[in-house]
């Protein structure tokens, strides 16, 4: 496999991940709930999106439903079967929002500790639920040949070879080019110990990425497909681009709107009580604030983003069961957002992918396959490690707490909560 | 042939909230002295059964040697021991630093969080994913029909061996018996327990409360005098019957985690030691100020905790016959309910706690169509955010 492809599938991974992280944290960063039942919003996402969009007469599928919402939309063209996958979305990220809100009534009362505990109990109940109930939507057999959006109109070509080459060529090194702007900014502000470790990281990984293939023998034709890595020679008749890059940009434009949306959100003075709720509730409910309100509704936006994560989960795997969503995947997010830095949505997006090339980035070392359980389990205790030192010597995680865009009393700047 | 009915379920009930009353009392010293809402608990029963299987049967993994076997209960003994130390690790590695840090309670979880990674994996590292037996002599279960008839009650016990149904005694008890025994129990169990009451003051502590002293002697009068008195069977043409199957293994595992419960309790209400884990329990501060060394204390709780862990997996692994890296975690939902059920203070509330749970999981799977076996812990939780919803401190909270 060529690093590109494995590049897109992490970075599609690591999208997907940031936006079930995203809504994790501004349940758990930002207001303090610690919702151990995360994944089973994601679950729902999935599964409610992948029926509200499965046509009516699905083979091997015998749970309520195949609502078909792109059908019937079709007539109006690909975008209107587009729009009704969308819809799908939206359905997936209500029901998510509603299920939560089924949780929270009777959780949200209770001690934090508590809180954790039940809300675990609840989602792995929800997950036997799913897997039991073989009419409520297939059961453990799961649902495959979802539906995947605009997939009929990939690859998309542009013409001949060398204009899609040429285009699709020029976007990625764009791209890249960007990337590099913006790592080269960051350098300037970073400190000494940043700087090196930059350096030592970047470099590394770009050794690895233009250099590698050409002294492993791959010579120009795998350099060529890492440099220009939107275009994908072997899609079609003349290359172009192919539905996996689709879905990464699909999934890295979610990731901006859950990212921007939450963004808003924490910054506007709403945002500054859902932060004093995590504080001491004492205080926003002494001036007046119903603190459980917006205990709820930060709950339900966050299972709403982990909803539309599980819609895009969905379309990136093309198969959804229930042994897909067990709760290590929260923990997974939880260790995520601690590595990143707690309350912060950047760290998310940061910590999710250092946990994501630990976990998935190992498969490059070569063990024989007898030893693929004891890779798994190595890898599994070397993110358990990381989790307890990063918590012991960074508490705030890589990156600490953010900036908010709000000034606080004492402060001429935007300041952070740490002040 | 007489069909198993509730009470078969309700003994069996009992087992299962046996086995996650042996979890249920180390997560509670733990939760309520570390105050450390352990998440690795599951992992360390794992721990524990496996650190039994290296002693008891060596040639299942991997990179030992096959050095022969040691008898369960010494290999049991062996690897609770080992696991106390690994308590003893947790705590001074891990813990003890955080604590020092005055880590909150959210910190806490997330650290255990990675200590169960970190534990589930390493077994999984070691041993694989497969599924390994103990070396035990197998056990067979005895049935116990129970016929109440026009006469009074006949007990008839049945055995399997080798592949034939063989009945091994047949007894009974007439009415009079049957009524004049539970009298008899009620008046000893009623007896006793005035007679242990004392007036109630600032420094009363019972070592039994006289209540759970009074049931256990009436409960034991009827087991004694049921199991002594066996007058000839009265008749077999059943009004009533059902059936409950036990075997020397499940009296052995209640056996124990009463036990466990037993001496844990003596060692918290008599020792200087003990009294001094129960006033940093209360108050951590106030108990450094009258000179109780808060580490030691700490420490012990995690190598106590440990133990009573490692106890519950090798039940636990000996009950379900297969040891899994799961194992473990499979059971910490179900013991985390015990515990806040039971509120997290003593260690008869962890017990009862497990109790009503155990029972209420093998009840339900027994009321409810077939097709819902498959949400035994779903029961566990419904109830607890049931009592949770009405008391959120729990049924015996202290909060």
């Amino acid at each position: 496999m060529a690093v590109a492809d494995f590049l897109i599938t992490l970075v599609t991974f690591i999208a997907i991940y940031s936006l079930f992280g995203i809504g994790l944290n501004l349940k758990f960063g930002f207001t303090g709930l610690i919702d151990f039942g995360h994944v089973a919003y994601f679950m729902v996402g999935a599964y409610v999106t992948v029926v509200l969009t499965l046509p009516a007469d699905a083979p091997t599928y015998g749970g309520i439903g195949g609502f078909d919402l792109p059908g019937l939309f079709a007539a109006l063209g690909p975008l209107g079967s587009l729009f009704g996958w969308v819809l799908g979305v939206l359905g997936g990220m209500i029901a998510a929002a509603l299920v939560s809100l089924a949780v929270g009534v009777p959780t949200l009362r209770l001690r934090e500790d508590y809180l954790a505990i039940t809300a675990l109990g609840i989602a792995t109940i929800l997950n036997t639920v799913v897997k039991d109930e073989d009419w409520l939507f297939n059961g453990p057999y799961g649902i495959s040949g979802v539906h995947k959006p605009l997939v009929d109109v990939f690859p998309i070509s542009l013409g001949s070879f060398t204009v899609n080459m040429a285009v699709f060529g020029l976007l990625s090194v764009a791209i890249f080019g960007y990337v590099a702007y913006w790592l080269v900014n960051r350098f300037r502000d970073a400190g000494r110990t940043g700087r090196i470790l930059m350096v030592a990281s970047v470099g590394l990984v770009s050794v690895w990425y233009f250099v590698m293939p050409v002294v492993d023998g791959g010579g120009t034709v795998e350099l060529t497909k890492n440099v220009l890595w939107l275009f994908d020679p072997t899609a079609g008749p003349n290359g172009g681009l192919d539905y996996d890059r689709f879905v990464l940009l699909l999934s890295l434009g979610f990731l901006a709107g859950g990212y921007h949306w939450v963004e808003r959100t924490i910054n506007s003075p709403y945002g500054r009580v859902l932060r004093a709720i995590r504080e001491d509730e004492d205080v926003p409910q002494a001036l007046g604030k119903e603190t459980f309100q917006y205990k709820m509704q930060a709950l339900m936006f966050g299972s709403a983003l982990a909803g539309a994560a599980g819609a895009l989960w969905a379309v990136n795997i093309g198969f959804v069961s229930p042994d897909q969503f067990a709760s290590t995947i929260t923990f997974f997010a939880f260790t995520a957002v601690i590595i990143g830095g707690t309350a912060n949505n950047k760290g998310v997006i940061l910590g999710t992918a250092v946990f994501w090339a630990i976990r998935n980035g190992t498969r490059f070392i070569d063990v024989p396959s007898q030893y693929s359980i004891q890779l798994a389990a190595a890898r599994l205790i070397l993110i358990g490690v990381i989790l307890m030192v990063i918590l012991y010597y960074r508490p705030e995680g890589l990156l600490g707490e953010q900036d908010y865009d709000i000034d606080l009393p004492t402060s001429l700047r935007g300041g952070s909560d740490d002040v | 042939m007489v069909d198993a009915g509730l009470l078969d379920a309700t003994v069996q009930g009992l087992i299962t909230g046996s086995i996650i009353a042996g979890g249920a009392l180390g997560l509670s010293l733990i939760y309520n002295i570390a105050e450390v809402p352990n998440f690795a608990h599951g992992d360390m029963i794992t721990i524990g059964a496996y650190l039994a299987l290296v002693f008891n049967n060596p040639g299942e993994i991997p990179f030992l040697p096959a050095f022969g076997s040691a008898p369960l209960v010494a290999a049991a003994v062996v690897g609770v021991v080992l696991a106390g130390v690994l308590g003893a690790t947790y705590e001074l590695t891990i813990f003890r630093k955080f604590r020092k840090r005055d880590a909150d309670i959210i910190t806490m979880v997330i650290v255990s969080l990675g200590l169960a990674l970190v534990l589930r994996n390493v077994v999984l590292f070691l041993v694989g994913s497969k599924n390994i037996r103990y070396q035990s002599a197998s056990v067979s279960n005895t049935n116990f029909d129970f016929l109440v008839t026009g006469g009074g009650m006949t007990v008839t016990t049945t055995q399997r061996q080798a592949g034939e149904v063989v009945t091994t005694g047949q007894w009974g008890y007439p009415w009079w018996l049957l009524v004049g025994g539970l009298l008899v129990a009620a008046a000893v169990g009623y007896g006793v327990y005035r007679a242990y009451r004392r007036e109630e003051g600032f420094d009363t502590v019972y070592l039994v409360p006289p209540k759970i002293l009074g049931f256990t002697v009436a409960a034991a009068t009827v087991i004694g005098l049921g199991a002594f008195v066996q007058l000839a069977p009265q008749g077999t043409d059943p009004i009533v019957a059902t059936r409950i199957g036990l075997s020397i293994k499940h009296l052995t595992i209640i056996g124990v985690v009463l036990a466990a419960m037993f001496v844990l309790n003596v060692a918290l209400k008599t020792t200087k030691l003990g009294r001094a884990m129960r006033a940093t329990a209360d108050n951590m501060d106030l108990a450094e100020v009258r000179g109780v060394d808060a580490d030691r204390v700490q420490l012990l709780v995690w190598v106590i905790a440990s133990m009573l862990a490692a106890l519950a997996g090798v039940l636990t692994g000996w009950f379900a016959t297969n040891l899994t890296p799961n194992m473990g975690f499979t059971l910490l939902l179900p013991i985390f309910a015990a515990v806040i059920l039971g509120g997290i203070s003593s260690p008869y509330g962890a017990v009862a706690g497990a109790m009503i749970i155990g029972v209420s999981m093998d009840v339900s799977v027994y009321l409810l169509p077939s097709h819902f076996a498959t949400y035994r812990v779903a029961v566990a939780f419904l109830i607890l955010i049931a009592v949770l919803m009405v008391k959120p401190e729990g049924l015996w909270g202290d909060v």
